[in-house]
């Protein structure tokens, strides 16, 4: 009986049972990252930094894409160069704030500061959004970003020490607003479905129409495609604050098209590679179509 | 030495029966949550389907999956007590399906690139099916193998404890790939762009790839190094049988029923975020709340071994059932007597270690009882059924979960009497004195009472003591009448 046994070679099958599901698993692998992961082509880099934009005028997020984004988290890039400098006095972008003394020191906070459920904190975003909706449309998106960000940060210091009665500010409530904003922003052009509480059935939030609605139909469906990709000239990496080489640059050709039908805009984005990765040279592109093609015709 | 003391495996054999559960828990731990995820956030990003009968048909999904599974479960069962081969009874099923195992579980994670709804509600119905079809193949017939790695019962019953600690380690694995994974694609990639790569779901799929690997690997090692050493009979099981063995066998039985009779020991799962906000403070308190009662059920595990040491089966289950609700009363005296304060935090989580304690005895000592109830089956009809014993007790153990998942939300949401925040601003609305007393309940004292319940039809369980021992040397005798007798190249891999 052992020797019947024998004829089955367990090493030899666990062996290739590991090779075999190896290789199934990095071919998987692979595939699911060279497909889904956008920066590795200029096409589909472009691509998504426009639909970012398109769907939900969303120009915040697309710099997750962009050379901005390069070193550090986008987030980051905010609190070192604006968030900050306004929270630490003697704050030099780019050092430590560990042994700095500033504006989120806990002690900071006052009665309200320490006892809000949420509700003073919703009061600071809800006064903000017109201030938002104001820089948005004086700087026709978010290409000027710098003058958003230090707008931003400086009136809502202003906006949160009259409501909350303190000095306390931290990077949170910058974040906090300013993506609530930007989400209801996003809502006055989308659209939003009513909204209820899964467990209990309580309606959380109103249906409403949206201006991309009132444009092109209640079904509107806005569709972003990259059509072609040229060389571009190199920027000056120096112009972006960055110390790694570009080793190539194209100009995407990405067009906007409503309801699969009406081409509605078209906008030449500029992309560079660095390493192996490419990400959009924001400074090069001029997106401020893309915040009203909605508003024409 | 006396017979029924003889050591059957080898020091290895135990450590790698292990290693092949951990692996297979690896993945099986893995997958629903983050499939879930994966299917809800990230396989059909950017396509612009609606969000709302995407999310209502994943959890259709997921309940066709579990019918699907248990349906399975119970075939598998049945077809392993009719498996017959040179290379054993459930080896074969978990050699040969670990592969297309692992390689589907990868594909569940490779969703179709498509603008088409419809389509991709149907990948999602299909493939994640399959996977929990032959994941039950795969995994069954892994803890099965418990009650054939060896004949002698004090042998088996502390291989089947430190497989299912290893099996508990191997659940919680995948939250370790996923932040180790998470920590080199950061260092690699850069943090924003790893946030865009975790924002399509690649720290997901890339963390799948390795769980897999994990689960293909040690299931190998498992599978070269470990024998069946309990031969199987030769008599054929009917579907009749099958369906006859787990329902009329009374230990059988009444080891599935702790499942039923005890299946709101789970509740507490759901309120546990709402124990780290409104009784400790902040939501980010849950995972600490968990992280004590997991160690508590890692430590609890390994001590049910030393416990039956001294201790039967049956007492060894009482005693921790027992303990169980006892220090779930205690935590609830505790909480209400210190209050909803911070100074309650300290207390609660050390308490809920102990809590956690009790979980090791239901990872454990159910698993030997049904062992020995395959025993006792075979003992009195002829023939070994593990398959249909160990898929009748996964059948209760799915219909129990599915009441805990209705019981659940019921107390939380309707008898507590909630009340959920209707300001966009306030992410959870402020709650009344009897309501978080009640969360505490469903926390604590709900649980207990379940405990309880759970212990009670181990009190008409009795393959213990003499009649056990009697069982096994009978067993033993008529298995060396039957080498004796028939040629012996027909038993699988008995030494």
């Amino acid at each position: 009986m052992a020797n019947k046994e024998k004829e089955f070679n367990y090493k030899l099958y666990g062996t290739f049972a590991v090779l075999i599901v190896v290789a199934a698993l990095v071919a998987l692998t692979l595939f699911s990252y060279t497909t889904r992961y956008t920066a590795l082509d200029p096409m589909k880099t472009a691509q998504t930094y426009v639909d970012t934009i398109v769907q939900s005028g969303d120009g915040y997020n697309a710099y997750k894409n962009s050379l901005l984004s390069l070193d550090s988290k986008f987030g980051d890039f905010i609190r070192v160069n604006y968030i900050y400098p306004e929270i630490y006095e003697n704050y030099t972008p780019g050092s430590s704030t560990k042994d700095l003394k500033g504006l989120d020191d806990k002690e900071l906070k006052g009665e309200k500061s320490l006892n809000d459920d949420g509700t003073l904190k919703g009061k600071v975003t809800d006064e903000m959004y017109p201030f938002f909706l104001s820089l948005v449309q004086a700087n026709n998106g978010f290409d000027n970003y710098d003058a958003i960000f230090s707008g931003y940060v400086k009136k809502l210091k202003e906006v949160r020490k009259q409501v909350f009665e303190d000095d306390y500010f931290d990077d949170e409530a910058f974040f906090g607003a300013f993506e609530a904003n930007l989400s209801k922003y996003g809502e006055s052009l989308t659209g939003c479905e009513d909204e209820f509480d899964k467990n209990t059935g309580v309606q959380l939030k109103k249906a409403s129409k949206g201006a991309y609605q009132s444009a092109f139909g209640d079904d509107y469906k806005l569709t972003v495609k990259a059509l072609s990709a040229s060389d571009a000239q190199v920027p000056d990496a120096a112009e972006y604050g960055i110390d790694a080489e570009i080793s190539e640059a194209k100009t995407v050709k990405v067009q906007v098209t409503a309801n699969d039908k009406v081409v509605v805009d078209s906008i030449d984005i500029t992309v560079v590679k660095i390493g192996h990765s490419w990400y959009v040279a924001n400074k090069s592109c001029d997106t401020s179509p893309l915040y009203t093609f909605y508003k024409v015709g | 030495m006396d017979e029924a003391k003889k050591k059957y495996m080898r020091k290895s054999e135990i450590f790698t029966f292990g290693i092949g559960l951990f692996g297979v828990a690896l993945l099986t731990g893995w997958m629903p949550d983050y499939t879930q995820t994966f299917f809800a956030d990230f396989a059909f990003k950017g396509k612009g389907f609606d969000s709302s009968v995407i999310s209502t048909n994943i959890s259709t999904v997921f309940l066709a999956a579990g019918i699907i599974g248990a349906v399975i479960e119970l075939v598998t069962g049945f077809l392993i007590d009719n498996t017959r081969t040179k290379l054993g009874k459930v080896k074969p099923w978990i050699g040969f399906g670990s592969i297309p195992m692992a390689i589907i579980a990868m594909l569940v994670f490779v969703a179709p690139n498509t603008n088409n709804q419809t389509l991709a509600i149907i990948w999602m119905y299909v493939v994640y099916s399959l996977y929990t079809a032959i994941g039950c193949a795969v995994e069954r017939p892994a803890e099965c193998f418990g009650a054939l790695c060896s004949p002698e019962p004090s042998e088996r019953s502390s291989a089947i404890s430190i497989a299912s600690f290893m099996k508990s380690v191997g659940q919680s694995g995948g939250m370790v790939v996923v932040m180790v994974v998470g920590l080199i694609m950061k260092a690699v990639m850069g943090q924003q762009q790893f946030k865009n790569a975790e924002a399509q779901g690649l720290d997901l799929i890339i963390s799948t790839a390795i769980c897999a690997l994990g689960f293909i690997l040690f299931v190998m090692i498992f599978f070269v190094n470990n024998k069946e050493r309990v031969p199987f009979t030769r008599e054929k099981v009917s579907l009749k049988d099958a369906v006859k063995v787990v329902f009329t066998n009374k230990n059988l039985l009444m080891v599935s029923l702790t499942k039923l009779t005890g299946f709101g020991r789970g509740v507490y799962g759901t309120v546990s975020l709402y124990i780290a906000i409104y009784l400790l403070g902040s939501k980010d308190l849950k995972l600490a709340l968990l992280l004590p009662m997991g160690i508590g059920t890692a430590v609890g595990t390994l001590l049910v071994n030393f416990v039956l040491k001294k201790f039967s089966t049956k007492q060894t289950f009482i005693l921790f059932c027992v303990y169980g609700a006892t220090s779930l009363a205690i935590l609830y005296f505790v909480a209400t007597g210190i209050g909803f304060r911070s100074a309650l935090i300290v207390p609660f989580l050390v308490l809920n270690f102990f809590c956690g304690i009790q979980h090791g005895n239901t990872n454990v000592t159910p698993n030997i009882m049904i062992a020995d109830c395959v025993d006792e089956i075979e003992w009195k009809t002829g023939k070994r059924q593990e398959g249909t014993a160990y898929a009748g007790y996964g059948l209760f153990a799915k219909v129990a979960s599915a009441f805990t998942k209705a019981l659940g939300p019921w107390l939380l949401y309707t008898w507590s009497g909630y009340l959920v925040s209707t300001d966009a601003n306030v992410a959870y609305a402020a709650q009344s004195d009897a309501t978080l007393n009640k969360f505490l309940m469903i926390y604590t004292i709900i649980p207990a009472i379940f405990v309880i319940f759970q212990g009670l039809p181990i009190l008409f369980y009795d393959m213990v003591g003499e009649k056990k021992e009697r069982i096994v040397k009978e067993l033993m005798e008529r298995r060396a009448a039957a080498a004796e007798s028939t040629d012996a190249e027909n038993a699988p891999e008995s030494e």
